[in-house]
């Protein structure tokens, strides 16, 4: 089962990605909609979820029912913990002395405290330590870069150096591996990310948790674990039943066990901190432990959590530091736009993007450009590992909509193809000392090329120019129509300068925030009333769509 | 590059002398027969088709194909048995076929089938494309039309690219991709388009596919590197995609007025002649004349198409 789910989540991971005639569909957002503190994140920082997230109310039900079942059998990153933490003990051996319950075992409630009041007044940091967003952003962001680097310039290192003489060639081995895992494992090309290295030592860190102890980020660590042991305190029906009398307290079990849940001899049973795991029950010699379906009505004894009344409120009184800490800068405070933080077509106005957004990284992982790219401060440190468009790095695909549609939860809409080519992300600027028709005396425009808006946004004028020896000459130069251009950004991709483009975007006259719109746009249509100018939705787009206004108040 | 080996010299030396030897029999001799012309081209002469109607227009473009390649001699003149052909249309954009972005997915099918039929081996099919890959292959729906015609469909890989010799005018050496050099034949079959600044693209633009490196710096100089690539990859056969053209806004547009009908599918052995036939094509401008004249002076083919007496057909 527990295989299985991380087969899932893995094969899942894989298919998120462009595949002709195949729209994204919720499949690849199971995980996090079965997840309840996204769904208790979202829900108290932006008081609004998709529907399908609802499903997490189905994990919570069983939760109470069953204890942490998900903790045991489902989460993927908890299987990966399992794994290595198990692969310690067959190293290693298992430890001479059963670890006891911890104290420190609190520590996850009082990071759930923290993480949720933060949510309360609106801060989503739920994505930065959930189990399911954390995993999803390392594997985009780290892991399957990493793997797909390793395995294409490992086969490409060997096919270069080939000397293409003789019978016997090292290719003969590397090209078919290199065709297998492109054809078969990684189907799309390869991708990097800014800050990747970052991530893939956080990740790392976390997998090599489970060497100091089995499961450590599952024990100490997982505000998703410490919500769902809110509800495991005492389950309804799933119960541990131990005959005292057939127990010689050896302490096998409380050593086989995941949760440090304290199943042996002499402690009471920490119903929330157990995984429902079974290890304890299969290596008692004695079959004195069993799980039993009970009636809620039959009581045994369990321990309670004790996490204290002083603890608690101080862990909130934390969350609230940590919210006047987020919000003490003026760009937090929307005095202040960074022109670099161009986020995706549909992206909701900023504060309500960062409520809703859970940092997983699906949107970069579909990006069939890889423009999207993980902030590290460009949001604010609230907004760390956000999704933001790096025209240096790739473009916004002009008849691409497939990170809105892959959103989790609706921080960027679903906006139909149609709509979402009429949003403005941002907008060019040329760098007139740099462009190559002002500043060296020839031609180039290969922006006005790659431009897709219909009728093109960049526009090349042809201008006489005196050279250096006195002749004189006709280049064309390019210029910007703000009321063609949705600053997608191929125009600063494509650039010759592969240092620092000659046309740059930037985040102004973003269709999500009026404040930061500079330029009216529409202003030669005002003679007529074909186009409506200022205020965000272009005026073919009609009521009909339920995103007909995609930056109103949500 | 292909390596002419002992086996391929005499093979072609025994080819040789057997022709020779057939010549010396007199009246059955297959060099009696009339040479086929160097260039065709096939114009559709039949109820007009609208553009709505994708079934026929999709079997009126795959008989242009078939009949102008049957008018220079088949692909049996070009393509060998047991041959590896690389067939470079224009797929660089995120457009689906009505936007005349890309080349027509019939028309390469066709080509992939008449390799295929005429014994080759492996049929690829691959471009280096301006937009993402995946997508415009998709889009352009020139991989789906590939696949079922029974190709190999290739993404290059951007870590592939070699730089080689090129020993050009201008370009010494530039990062090309060695799938492509190392096949026997490279098919070249791009769209006739309009371009922002040479005001045509054709054939010989369409070799920016086969290059990496920032190619886009070439924009400064377009004549000379288009030339130098031109004669680096040594054009065997151009098959230029007229059904729809590009007017405007090209080399992509993202607007149905920009585009115009031309029922037309043109081949031809010099890479020059199809070259000038598109720029007449294209309102015949100075800008894309320039290219076509750098060319011919360095001798890669004959400017003047109708010197070389093209096949014109009347397709039905």
């Amino acid at each position: 089962m527990q295989i299985a789910c991380l087969a899932l989540f893995i094969l899942l991971f894989v298919n998120t990605r462009f595949r002709e005639h195949v729209e994204p569909d919720a499949s690849a957002h199971v995980f996090f909609h079965l997840d309840p503190l996204i769904l208790a994140g979202t829900f108290l920082a932006s008081y609004a979820v998709p529907a399908a997230a609802l499903l997490a109310l189905v994990t919570l039900a069983a939760t109470l029912l069953f204890g942490r079942i998900f903790c045991g059998w489902i989460c993927p990153l908890g299987t990966i913990n399992h794994f290595v933490g198990w692969l310690r003990n067959r190293v290693r051996g298992l430890p001479d002395a059963p670890a006891q319950w911890s104290p420190w075992q609190r520590t996850k409630y009082y990071l759930l405290i923290v993480l949720l009041v933060m949510a309360a007044f609106g801060i989503n940091w739920i994505g930065v330590f959930d189990p399911i967003a954390l995993l999803y952003r390392s594997l985009t962001t780290a892991v399957w870069p990493a793997l797909q680097y390793a395995v294409e310039d490992g086969s490409t290192y060997v096919y270069q150096a080939d000397p293409h003489i003789g019978p016997v060639h090292a290719t003969q081995v590397t090209e078919p591996v290199y065709r297998f895992f492109r054809d078969h494992i990684f189907l799309a090309p390869r991708q990097a990310f800014l800050g990747g290295g970052l991530l893939l030592a956080l990740f790392a860190g976390i997998v090599l948790l489970n060497l100091v102890q089995p499961r450590f980020w599952c024990r100490y660590l997982c505000p998703a674990g410490a919500l769902l042991g809110l509800f495991a305190r005492r389950p309804l029906l799933l119960r541990l039943a131990r005959r005292d009398d057939d127990c010689n307290a050896c302490g096998r079990c409380t050593i086989g066990c995941q949760g440090l849940a304290a199943p042996g001899h002499g402690n009471p049973w920490m119903a929330a901190e157990c995984f429902a795991c079974w290890n304890c029950v299969s290596t008692c010699n004695f079959q004195a432990l069993r799980f039993t379906v009970e009636p809620p009505l039959r009581k045994r004894p369990v321990a309670g959590l004790n996490l204290g009344r002083r603890a608690t409120l101080g862990a909130a009184a934390g969350g609230l530091a940590g919210l006047f800490a987020f919000r003490l800068t003026p760009q937090a405070q929307a005095r202040a736009y960074n022109p670099g933080l161009i986020r995706p077509p549909g992206a909701r106005e900023e504060h309500h993007f960062l409520q809703r957004c859970v940092h997983c990284g699906l949107c970069m992982k579909v990006c069939p450009t890889n423009g999207l790219q993980p902030t590290t401060f460009e949001a604010g440190l609230e907004g760390v590992w956000t999704p933001m468009l790096v025209p240096k790095i790739g473009f916004c695909q002009y008849e691409c909509n497939l990170c809105g549609l892959t959103c989790p939860t609706e921080a960027i809409q679903p906006l139909p193809l149609e709509e979402k080519k009429r949003v403005r992300i941002g907008l060019a600027t040329i760098d007139t000392t740099r462009c190559i028709p002002y500043a060296y005396e020839r031609n180039c425009i290969v922006c006005e090329e790659h431009c897709p808006a219909p009728g093109k946004a960049i526009y090349a004028v042809d201008t006489e120019i005196t050279t250096r020896d006195g002749r004189k000459i006709i280049v064309k130069q390019p210029h910007v129509d703000p009321n063609k251009c949705i600053g997608c950004g191929i125009c600063e991709t494509k650039c010759p300068f592969a240092d620092m483009a000659a046309i740059r975007v930037t985040s102004a006259n973003e269709s999500r925030h009026p404040g930061n719109q500079p330029i009216l746009v529409g202003i030669g249509d005002l003679e007529g009333t074909a186009q409506q100018g200022y205020g965000g939705a272009p005026a073919e787009q009609t009521g009909a769509s339920p995103y007909a206004d995609p930056y109103g108040q949500q | 590059m292909t390596h002419y080996s002992r086996r391929d010299f005499l093979t072609h030396s025994a080819r040789i002398g057997g022709a020779l030897a057939l010549t010396q029999m007199g009246g059955s001799s297959p060099f009696a027969a009339e040479t086929p012309p160097a260039m065709a081209i096939a114009k559709w002469a039949g109820d007009p088709i609208a553009d709505a109607d994708s079934t026929t227009l999709a079997s009126m473009a795959v008989k242009l194909t078939e009949q102008a390649l049957d008018a220079v001699g088949g692909m049996g003149r070009f393509v060998k048995k047991g041959d590896v052909v690389w067939i470079k249309p224009n797929m660089a954009w995120d457009r689906p076929p009505e936007l005349a972005g890309n080349t027509n997915p019939d028309v390469v099918a066709t080509l992939v089938k008449l390799c295929l039929n005429a014994g080759a081996k492996t049929v690829k099919v691959g471009d280096n494309p301006c937009d993402a890959a995946q997508k415009a292959y998709a889009t352009s729906g020139i991989e789906a039309a590939a696949k079922n015609a029974g190709a190999e469909v290739i993404y290059l890989d951007e870590n592939r690219f070699r730089k080689m010799a090129l020993n050009g005018e201008y370009l010494a050496e530039w990062e090309v991709y060695p799938e492509i050099v190392e096949t026997d034949l490279v098919i070249n079959c791009p769209i006739a388009k309009h371009h922002g600044i040479t005001q045509a693209t054709l054939c010989m633009k369409n070799y920016m596919g086969v290059v990496g490196g920032r190619r886009n710096a070439w924009h400064q100089a377009l004549p000379a590197c288009l030339t130098d690539i031109t004669r680096f990859m040594k054009p065997q056969l151009c098959v230029l995609d007229a059904v729809r053209i590009l007017t405007g806004n090209g080399p992509q547009s993202s607007q149905l007025q920009d585009v115009a009908r031309k029922d037309t599918v043109a081949v031809s052995a010099d890479i020059l002649a199809l070259e000038s036939f598109g720029v007449e094509l294209l309102g015949n401008r100075p800008e894309a004349r320039d290219i076509v004249a750098k060319a011919a002076a360095a001798g890669l083919g004959n400017p003047d198409y109708k010197a070389l007496n093209p096949r014109e057909l009347a397709v039905t």
